[in-house]
């Protein structure tokens, strides 16, 4: 796996930026809008929530084998329908009070 | 052989003639059998090497004359475009006669030009005529020129490049130049130089910096330049030029340069451990350089601190010396992530998925440049999320290193399970296109959040009402608990404060906010009477907002909270659809665990004496509820540590045998029916039925109760 974080979040909140690198080392998979599900081992990058994969893997190579090459990639965030994430590796109830906190920040 | 003429020197057209006739003058056997390394070696050699050694003199002192002294004196306007400031770094001087260098007829020196054909305007006159005609002589379609382009898409998106120039080196010279160093492709060595200003000029936060800010590093490794030689220093007025709208070169918008002074920490995050890569030493130049310069400089000859962080020399940690915390990983975070067996091994220890078109120093340094921005004043705020994420686990693992068993699990995240199509049709297919259009397969998940205006649109009247309190009350929850966040953080700055009449007023004021909270719940409906905290209790987030406030009350108030969920057990049972009781059950097994006989009796009371349903009926709902068991259970715990202990119980009248009958009906439910398995099943629980119970009565209970659990039901 590779464990390099890169990001470069400019507009994006500080929110998504702290729960993505919490991710870093997990198994997530991004779904795109095009059907295509990418399994990456460890990274989660973001940039205006674009997102930045290494060492991935498709989960369907028979529907898309021209992927099975593809070990890194970027992902702009507008094609991203979603991100599956690992349900043991998400609190919710400190993902609930980081968004109030967010919300009082952009509010002040 | 073309000879660089000296910038100070002024040439006219005539001399420019006979300068290029010397040049075209120049022995080129014809015959290229004559062409002999070893005849022409020794006198071309120190022809070439002499020139070189002249033209290197005369463009450091240009260049130290003329962007050394006047650091101060001229301002960023004066159109030189960005990307010049290598040219004020008086290049060193260069070893008379480099090993490696290899003879070839007429070689001009060639470290030049990558500069010279950058040159600004006012000195594309002086110099940059004879470099080209020698640049010519060497040209070769398949060699990459030095040429401006636009940046790149991928820059573009980037927060840290947004350079005006795309720079390429002519790797034929380089290669000529500098057989000793790794030789690159492409260079990113200028994107990364015109990066960190950019980085400055778009960050936006209109922040002061220090005067240290021009001491950025940059890897050495492919940036040649003048035969592989460092950079020796930046002129400061080249930053400001490139970003006009500073009114001081020196006043970039970097979120690292904060307007307050910096604390040690702060301080000591952003020298960070600047620690050039050694394995390309400077060359020291030959001429003096002004003060100006010496604090100017960078690359090898570069101060120890730096608020930017360089390339590290240790490539296998490449976060082990970020700045800051909201771009450091957590200890714990590491080691979770150095104990993690590596499941794909796809590529050798060697392999570079970059092709080594950038060493590692310089990826470190750009994944250092792009977490610039990310950098922080307050990263427990900013960086909430993550910090107090791995700040629990590492309180759990130490909980569990210690041996503390806690049976209390994080609340995991859970989606309902909707079967996914394999395929689906979509609404819009354009023949031939190469995407689809984005189709929502989602269940409408912004349903919650908009009910406001979903109700009041196409909610039919009769349910208005209803569903108009709910959001009611989630509002008020809400704003409930951003208030009682602050308390939280309150009671966490505690630990931080250092003397007593600080505690004091954090410690009043987070009380003053507590009963705020208390009293808001308790009467949120001040004409309906008896529905003290019913309401929320009714809601799913209401009972995490008691649960998280339980704490912070005082023992009576928590005691009121605690006969309401009694009294109205079986009402909270019924309507806990989303299971959500079992998050009471902690702090209200804490409040159980300091009530006196008394109070105990009289929970007990609100329990089972409820008339609709009948004390059988609810028992045998709370023994079919994995919360009302455990509360149950809970209390009778109590009840029997109580008896055991010998303390003076102090009880009323009828208090024992209230408990007796409370005894008897709890193990005549217990053993009639079925089940369920309990938050937490206390050890002392057999010991209180023996006591009461006949041994046939006491064996069914207990085979009934570990059935349930699939523990051993055990007499402490």
């Amino acid at each position: 796996c590779s464990y390099t974080l890169t990001l470069a979040c400019r507009c994006a909140p500080q929110l998504f930026y702290s729960f993505f690198k919490s991710l870093v080392g997990k198994d997530v998979v991004v779904e795109l809008k095009n059907d295509l599900r990418l399994v990456f081992y460890g990274l989660a990058s973001t940039a205006y929530l674009n997102i930045k994969l290494t060492d991935i893997s498709v989960t369907d190579p028979e529907k898309y084998p021209h992927m099975l090459s593809v070990k890194n990639c970027f992902i702009r965030g507008s094609v991203v329908r979603y991100v599956q994430l690992p349900a043991d590796e998400v609190d919710t109830q400190l993902l609930q009070d980081a968004a109030r906190k967010e919300a009082m920040q952009q509010k002040q | 052989m073309c000879s660089k003429r000296s910038p100070n020197h002024t040439m006219g057209d005539s001399e420019q003639q006979q300068e290029a006739e010397r040049v075209c003058d120049a022995p080129w056997p014809e015959n290229g059998d004559d062409w002999s390394d070893a005849e022409n070696e020794t006198g071309m050699d120190c022809e070439l090497l002499q020139a070189m050694a002249e033209e290197d003199e005369d463009i450091n002192v240009y260049n130290e004359e003329t962007f050394g002294m006047d650091l101060d004196t001229n301002g960023p306007t004066d159109g030189v475009p960005f990307g010049e400031p290598l040219l004020a770094t008086p290049p060193p001087e260069p070893d008379p006669k480099p090993p490696s260098l290899p003879s070839l007829p007429s070689t001009p020196p060639t470290q030049k030009p990558p500069f010279l054909l950058r040159s600004a305007p006012w000195q594309r006159g002086r110099g940059r005529r004879g470099v080209l005609d020698r640049g010519r002589m060497f040209e070769d379609p398949a060699v990459m020129r030095v040429v401006e382009g636009r940046p790149s898409l991928m820059s573009l998106d980037s927060a840290i490049v947004d350079c005006g120039h795309a720079l390429y080196r002519n790797t034929f010279q380089e290669n000529r130049m500098m057989p000793a160093y790794k030789k690159t492709s492409v260079s990113g060595s200028m994107l990364q130089d015109d990066a960190i200003v950019c980085v400055i000029g778009h960050r936006g936060r209109g922040q002061h910096m220090n005067s240290n800010f021009m001491d950025v590093p940059c890897p050495i490794s492919s940036y040649g330049g003048r035969r592989g030689v460092l950079r020796g220093s930046y002129s400061r007025r080249y930053f400001g030029q490139r970003v006009p709208q500073m009114h001081e070169p020196m006043m970039p918008r970097s979120p690292i340069f904060s307007r307050q002074p910096l604390t040690p920490r702060q301080h000591f995050n952003q020298m960070g451990n600047f620690v050039f890569p050694p394995n390309h030493p400077c060359h020291s130049t030959a001429q003096p350089l002004s003060p100006k310069i010496m604090q100017l400089r960078f690359g090898a000859n570069s101060p120890g601190h730096s608020p930017f962080y360089s390339p590290s020399t240790n490539p296998v940690e490449p976060f082990s010396r970020c700045p800051g915390p909201v771009t450091r990983l957590h200890p714990q975070h590491k080691r979770l992530l150095s104990q993690k067996p590596r499941i794909f091994q796809r590529k050798s220890e060697g392999w570079d998925p970059c092709c080594n078109l950038m060493t590692t120093k310089e990826k470190e340094w750009i994944t250092r440049l792009q977490m610039i921005q990310l950098q922080s004043e307050n990263p427990y705020l900013e960086d909430y999320y993550y910090q107090e994420y791995y700040r629990r686990i590492e309180a759990k693992m130490a909980e569990e290193e210690l041996g503390i068993r806690n049976k209390k699990e994080p609340p995991k995240l859970t989606t309902p399970y909707i079967t996914k199509t394999d395929t689906y049709t979509p609404v819009v297919h354009i023949e031939g296109s190469l995407g689809q259009v984005a189709v929502s397969t989602c269940y409408s998940p912004r349903r919650a959040i908009s009910a406001v205006h979903a109700v009041q649109a196409h909610c039919p009247e009769e349910h208005k009402d209803t569903r108009q309190q709910r959001l009611e009350i989630l509002c008020k929850i809400e704003k409930l608990f951003i208030a009682l966040l602050e308390v939280e953080e309150m009671e966490r700055m505690k630990t931080t404060v250092l003397s007593e009449a600080e505690e004091r007023r954090l410690m009043e004021k987070s009380q003053r906010k507590v009963e705020c909270i208390y009293s808001q719940l308790q009467h949120h409906n001040s004409t309906a009477s008896g529905e003290e905290f019913l309401p929320f209790l009714v809601v799913s987030k209401g009972k995490k907002l008691l649960a998280r406030l339980l704490p912070f009350l005082k023992l009576d108030a928590a005691l009121t909270v605690l006969h309401v969920v009694t009294s109205n057990l079986p009402m909270l049972m019924s309507r806990d659809t989303e299971e959500a009781l079992p998050v009471l059950y902690p702090p209200l097994r804490n409040v159980i665990c300091v009530l006196t006989f008394n109070q105990l009796i009289t929970v007990l009371k609100d329990l089972t004496s409820s008339e609709s349903p009948s004390t059988f009926e609810c028992l045998s709902l709370a023994c079919q509820n994995k919360f009302g068991l455990s509360l149950l259970y809970a209390l009778l715990s109590h009840g029997e540590k109580l008896l055991s202990s010998g303390v003076p119980l102090e009880p009323s009248i009828g208090d024992f045998e209230t408990w007796t009958d409370i005894i008897f009906q709890v193990a005549a439910q217990l053993s009639q029916c079925s089940l369920v398995e309990p938050l937490l099943l206390p050890s002392n629980l057999l010991t209180l039925f023996c006591r009461y119970l006949d041994k046939r009565t006491v064996h069914q209970l207990k085979s009934n109760m570990e059935s349930a659990t699939g523990f051993l039901a055990l007499p402490s």
